[in-house]
Formats: structure tokens, sequence, C-alpha cells
């Protein structure tokens, strides 16, 4: 112990320090939500538990098992397509299907009204082709919410997948065809186990997903955690029973991060164990006849029904309603996403790579444990961490007024400063998981090298680190950035009242039966997302080449 | 002059296992000094904590004649004087050569690049970057960056093992030559005893992290007590042939 504590002295330094105080300070929601657990039920408790609490667990369940099938079949079907199939316009394909990340789920919620329901344009197509006795499709009730968040959500699925696929040297199949596999037996027993580590995870992106949304469930009238919590706090008024659902939403989550981690257990497969030759140019069949139209319309569908359908809807809407919509409003909002996404986009970089480096530079590693609090937030859903800040800020206020008679309630409630920081923790999994898988690929001995030549720390970053890792900070500097701009839950319950974001004004027209005036926001906001993820894609073939 | 003196050096990690286990011994300064063993015996732990990449568990090391690293105090690698040679290189990916090797210099950046570069007699590769050179230039620019500044320790990591058989015999008479013209001291850990022949002026054993001897080249068949190594070094008497055209040609 004497040894331990003579240690602590020598290997504590400002980066253990720095890397407790940022990471308790980030992780202060879910503190507020812990500590409120132990003060009791609301008042509604008891009402919300009889009524309502059985309802959001059943629809919860249904959404994410119905999703994840979906999600599954779909990502993973189309990913083997274009990883292994030779076809016309396969690029450009392989490109649509990343598509749907575009149009947050809630915006393709809307948009399928003005498809399927009466008089609505994929109605009037199919009339159109003789299909006369069909005059509405009914969308709005949980299956239809399913078929919703499925066709939004699924490249992340098809996005990790597509990536193992397209990894596999062509001597794993031949070596399969010579121990007598069928291509069948291929794809079942050695293909997709492969894969298996990339579809859980995409998976559990779409279940996070899934049980963030708020838009396109409160749209269809789904009860469901998230739209439950809103309803507590804001209907019912009562904060103390909407923490006490947060909690149970939380274990959800936490269940579902245990079922990952047993299912992907010890399985890691290294293909890199494969000569790398063979990795660059894939092997890629020609389709013909029957298999052609079977696999086309494997890839087809998803486009159609994520991103070409909803977005054909919201032009048709977006013209019906330019002259009115198009107005100085619009830009001026417009102009408030793009700096809300940026400010956030460049702390949450700054201090994801903060996090990831001062854990380098502690030497009581121990005490790393704490920067996964900060990164926690990837995982909890946004309304939790809106109910979770504005307790925390309750307790803060209260605080300063009644130790110290400061008032700080005028900088804290209605301040966009609270709303940036809630971004922060519910982003910065994101930067940082990214960033630190660049890092790691990185080799150590490069910067210890430089420590060695005479240089601290701070300038083998700058000298050594950050050219070698500028790509990757850009490239997850953009997938904040996208993130944040698309966010609904917290931005509803933290924005302060004098600013609105496209994502809230599509969501107010849709909330308040003008569904088509909320096309304009959304297609401005798609534009903005559809730039970003082109630039990606674009250095991530720059950087592949 | 003793150069690095270590006394009673310990290191594990999470695992409790010692990895470095109450190591002592003290190099003579202007030797070059082998430590060899299998892979996993400590000696790459044992070349990080020499460097100050690792914290020890216990004991001290001195660096002519001043402490280092002990329990209270560590010296930052960079103000230890002491240069490492990494196994992989680790030349800067995105800097040329001349970049690599001024990269740790204040003053006369230009004079001290072109005299290293002489030495290694790669004149002519000033500005290719790392991916263009082989693997025993790689090897030669590491060095001169290393020993850009003058340092007091040069530490080389498995210094030969990524180079094929006909290169590693042309690169140990050059990096012996090197650092014997240039007149500092060095350790170097290799698992092939020949490496430790050819270019050393003694010879550390390891095993299970703990040092089983310690020796001059030359006494390297006399009075061997520890079995396993007493196995190995029988092994490599009965190709004496080798060990012969070894000794001669060093």
């Amino acid at each position: 112990m004497v040894l331990k504590i003579k240690h602590l002295k020598r290997d504590f330094n400002k980066s253990s320090l720095l890397i407790v105080i940022i990471s308790l300070l980030l992780a202060i929601p879910v503190f507020a939500i812990l500590i409120s657990l132990f003060k009791g039920t609301g008042e509604m408790w008891e009402h919300i538990t009889s009524y309502f609490l059985i309802d959001y667990i059943q629809n919860s369940i249904i959404l994410l098992l119905g999703s994840g099938i979906i999600c599954f079949v779909i990502g993973t079907s189309s990913a083997w397509v274009v990883s292994r199939y030779k076809f016309k316009g396969r690029k450009i394909i392989e490109w649509l299907l990343f598509m749907p990340l575009a149009i947050p789920s809630y915006i393709v919620a809307y948009s399928y009204v003005g498809l399927f329901g009466y008089g609505g344009s994929f109605i009037k197509f199919i009339n159109y082709l003789g299909f006369n006795n069909i005059d509405n499709i009914e969308m709005m009730n949980i299956y239809g919410l399913v078929w919703v968040l499925s066709f939004s959500l699924y490249p992340y699925v098809y996005a990790s997948t597509r990536l193992i696929f397209q990894s596999y040297p062509t001597r794993l199949k031949d070596t399969a065809s010579l121990l007598g596999a069928s291509k069948n037996k291929y794809f079942f027993k050695i293909a997709l186990p492969l894969a298996s580590p990339a579809i859980i995870g995409g998976l559990f992106l779409v279940f996070m997903e899934v049980l963030n949304d708020y838009g396109a469930a409160k749209y269809y009238g789904i009860n469901t955690f998230t739209t439950g919590i809103f309803r507590t706090w804001t209907a019912l008024e009562d904060l103390q029973s909407s923490i006490y659902l947060s909690a149970i939403l939380v274990v959800l989550v936490f269940v579902l991060v245990l079922i990952v981690k047993w299912l992907r257990g010890r399985r890691s497969y290294n293909l890199k164990t494969y000569n790398s030759n063979d990795q660059d140019e894939i092997y890629r069949k020609d389709l013909k006849g029957l298999k052609k139209i079977i696999f086309l319309t494997i890839v087809f569908v998803p486009i159609l029904f994520g991103f070409l359908f909803p977005f054909l809807q919201l032009i048709i809407w977006g013209l019906q309603t330019f002259e009115s919509m198009f107005n100085s409003d619009l830009l001026n909002i417009g102009i408030q996403t793009l700096f809300l996404g940026l400010s956030t986009s460049i702390i949450i970089v700054f201090l994801a790579t903060s996090l990831i480096y001062l854990s380098k530079w502690n030497y009581l590693k121990q005490l790393n444990v704490t920067s996964k609090l900060a990164t926690l937030g990837y995982v909890i859903p946004g309304a939790i961490i809106g109910i979770g800040v504005i307790k925390s800020s309750h307790s803060i206020t209260e605080y300063f007024s009644t130790y110290h008679n400061i008032k700080i309630g005028y900088i804290i409630y209605n301040s966009i400063l609270v709303l940036i920081y809630a971004y922060v923790f519910r982003f910065i999994a994101v930067a940082f998981n990214s960033i630190e898988s660049n890092t790691l690929k990185l080799s150590k001995s490069l910067s210890e090298s430089s420590n060695l030549l005479g240089f601290g720390k701070i300038k083998t970053f700058f000298k050594i680190d950050f050219p070698l890792i500028k790509n990757a900070l850009l490239t997850s500097f953009i997938l904040v950035f996208i993130d944040v701009i698309k966010e609904l839950p917290l931005t509803l319950i933290l924005k302060p009242y004098n600013l609105s974001t496209l994502a809230i004004k599509a969501y107010e027209y849709a909330e308040d039966e003008r569904v088509a005036e909320a096309a304009l926001p959304a297609l401005f906001l798609i534009f903005i997302i559809g730039s970003m993820i082109s630039v990606v894609n674009y250095r991530f073939k720059l950087n592949k080449s | 002059m003793k150069i690095l003196e270590i006394e009673n050096l310990s290191k594990s990690y999470e695992s409790k296992l010692e990895v470095v286990s109450d190591c002592s011994f003290s190099i003579e300064s202007g030797n070059i000094c082998a430590i060899v063993g299998e892979s996993g015996s400590g000696k790459s732990t044992l070349f990080r904590l020499i460097a100050g990449l690792e914290r020890p568990e216990k004991g001290s090391i001195k660096v002519k004649e001043k402490i280092v690293s002990n329990d209270k105090f560590i010296v930052a690698p960079k103000n230890r004087n002491v240069g490492l040679v990494f196994q992989d290189f680790s030349l800067f990916p995105h800097m040329t050569v001349k970049e690599n090797i001024e990269f740790g210099l204040v003053k006369n950046k230009n004079k001290k690049v072109e005299e290293l570069l002489k030495i290694i007699r790669m004149e002519n590769f000033l500005n290719r970057y790392p991916h263009e050179l082989s693997g025993g230039q790689q090897q030669r620019v590491s060095l001169a960056r290393s020993l850009a500044l003058d340092p007091s320790l040069l530490l080389l990591d498995e210094p030969f093992s990524n180079l094929d058989t006909e290169l590693k015999s042309k690169l140990r008479k050059d990096v012996r030559t090197i650092i014997k013209d240039i007149g500092t001291s060095s350790i170097f850990i290799t698992h092939d005893i020949l490496d430790a022949l050819d270019i050393a002026d003694e010879i550390i054993f390891m095993d299970n992290g703990k040092i089983i001897r310690q020796c001059k080249i030359e006494d390297i068949f006399k009075d061997v007590k520890n079995e396993k190594l007493l196995k190995s070094i029988t092994e490599l008497k009965s190709n004496s042939d080798l060990i012969l055209n070894a000794l001669k040609n060093k």
C-alpha cells in the first residue's frame, strides 16, 4: 500500500487531473438522474404504471425486434449484392444505399403520409398502374413505424457489413469451393458468421436510434419510452416520474449493451491474416437472368422506400409551398442550424481528442475508466439526457442561490450553452470512437521516438500525431455535425425560446398538421447532410487510394 | 565510468506477473552490450524502463551516475539523453529523410544532417520519404536520427530482426562501425546469439524477466551454471564453425 501511495505521488500528473475533471463534468446528467432516483417516485407514477408502462414496454420491444430483423435482412443482403456482384450503375447504387441516413426518420415518417395516405403520390401511382381498389395504405400504426424506422436505419447495418464483405479475400471463397462448399453454404457458414461482429455492431446503432426516436413515434401516435418521458414531463408536469421512466429505459439500454457484448463474445476476426494483395481487386460475378432481377430488387427496394420515395414526396411538397416558405426566416433558421452544428462539432472534436490524449499521457491508467463515463451519452437516448440536464441545472442554480446567494439561473435556463453542453455529452462518443480507432492505428513508437528526441507531449502531438490523424479529425467532425443538426428530442427539451433549427421547424409544422410546409426545412436539412455524407465518402475513397 | 547502473529493477503490468524481476547490472562507458533472451523474457520492457517510457514498480536506474528512475521520481524520456532505435524503425512517415534526422536538432541542423548522412552512406536520399526506402536504409536513417542528439547511451531494439540474412550480416558490421566511430555506449536486444557474438563487447542473458548471466563476449563459454543457458550454449558450441567465423569477422 505504501508503495502504491509513493507511486501515486510520482505518477499523478496534470493529465490525470484533467481527465477526471472533464469526464465528471460531462457525466453530470447521469449523476443527476441517479441521485433523483433516491428521492422516490413522482405523483403521477401510479397513473403511468397502471395505464402506460406496459404499452411503453410492449411497443418498444416490437419496434426493436421488428426494425432489428428488417434492418438485418435489408442491410446484409444489399451489402452482399454490391460487394460480390457486377452490374451497371453499381457504384451509384452503393452510394444511394447510404442516402437514407441523410433523411432523419421523423421526416421519412411525415413524407409517408403524403405517399400512402388518401390521394397520396404512391397511391396515385399504383392506381395509374391499374390497381384501382387501393385508395390508402394505413401507415400510422406500430407496423408502419417499424417500416419507417427500418428503411431509414438499415444503412447502419449496410455500412459496417459492406466494409467486411469487401475485405474478404478471393482465396476465402476458393478455399471453401475446393472443400466442396456450395454457394449457399459459403454464404451461411463462412461469409455471414465472419461478418457477425460488424452486423451486431450495426444493429446496436439501429437499436439506439429506435429508442432515441421521438418525432416519428409522436407523429404516428405510438407510445414509446421517449414519447412517454416527454408526455410525463410536459403534459403531466411530473419531472420525477419522467426520471423514473428514463431509469427504466437506461436499464433496457444496458440490457441491450450486455446482449451485444454476449453475442460478440470473443468474435473479432482478423482478415489481415490473409494476403492483402488479394483484397486489391475484389472479384465480382456478373448477374444474369432471374437472379439479376431478384438481386436488383434487393438493392432497389431499400433505396426506393428509404430515400427516393420520401425525397420525391418532399420535393413535390417543397415546390408546392416554395413561394410561401422560402423566405428570410427559413434562411435565418438554416444559418442558426449551421452555427449550432459547427460550434458544437468543433467543441466535441476538441474535447474527444483531449480525452484520448490525456488518457495516453496519464500514468495512472485506472483513472482512464472515468473517460468511459464521459462517452456514455451515445447509449443514452436524447430525451433522458435532456431530463438529466434540466435536473442538474435545477440543482446547480438552487445550490448557488441557497449557499452563495448568487443567481445564475439566467445563464443556465434558456441558454444555448446548456444545449451545446447536452449535445457534447450526447455525441462525444461518436468523435471519441472514430478518433481513437485512428490513433490506435498509429504506432506507439512514433510519439515515443519524438519524446526521446527531445519533444514534449503537446509538441509531439502537433508535429507527429496531428498531421497523421487530421483526416480522422475531419471525418469525425462531419459525423458529429450530421448528428447534431438531425437531433430532435434533446433540442426540443433544451433549446432557448429564440433559437430554432431546421429539424425543429420541420417537426413544428408536421405537428401542426401542416406537413407540406415541413418539406422545405426538411429538404434544406437533407441537402446539408447529403453534402456532408458525400464529403466523407470522397475522403474515404481518397484515403483508400 | 559506468554509463548505466540498474539496481533491483522490477516491473509488472495489470496481470501482476513481473515482466522484469529484480534486475541488477551495470555497463561501462563506451561498450556495446547485447541483451539476449527468448520472446517474452522481458528484454523490451527493460529497454522501455531504461528509456523512461515505462515506470518501474521498484528499483532504480542511473544514467551517467545520475538517478533517472526510482520510486520517487522519473526523469522524462526527452531529458535522459538516451536514444532508442525501435524495432519497426518508427520513422515519421510524413517527413523526408532530412526532416526525420533533423527532427530533434535545434542548431547546426544542415551540418549535422550532412555528417550523419555521410556516416550512414545515404547522402543521395535526403528528400526521400520513408516508404521510398528499403528496410536496411530505413534502419540506418533511424540510427542516424537517434545519433543526431549525441546520446550518452544508445538503445537498439532487435535491430536486425526485420532483415534478410545477407543484409543482416552487412548491417551488423555497419552498426558496430558507426557506434564505435561516434564513440557512444550502446545496448541492443536480440534473440539471436550470433548478433551478439558479432558486434557486442559484453552480453547479458535474460530469462523470465530475470538476468541469468552477464559476461564479456570472450567469457561466454566459461562457468555456465544455468541449465537452460547451458543447453543453448552447448547447441551453439556444436556449431563451432559459425562462431569462429563470426568472431573472425568482428
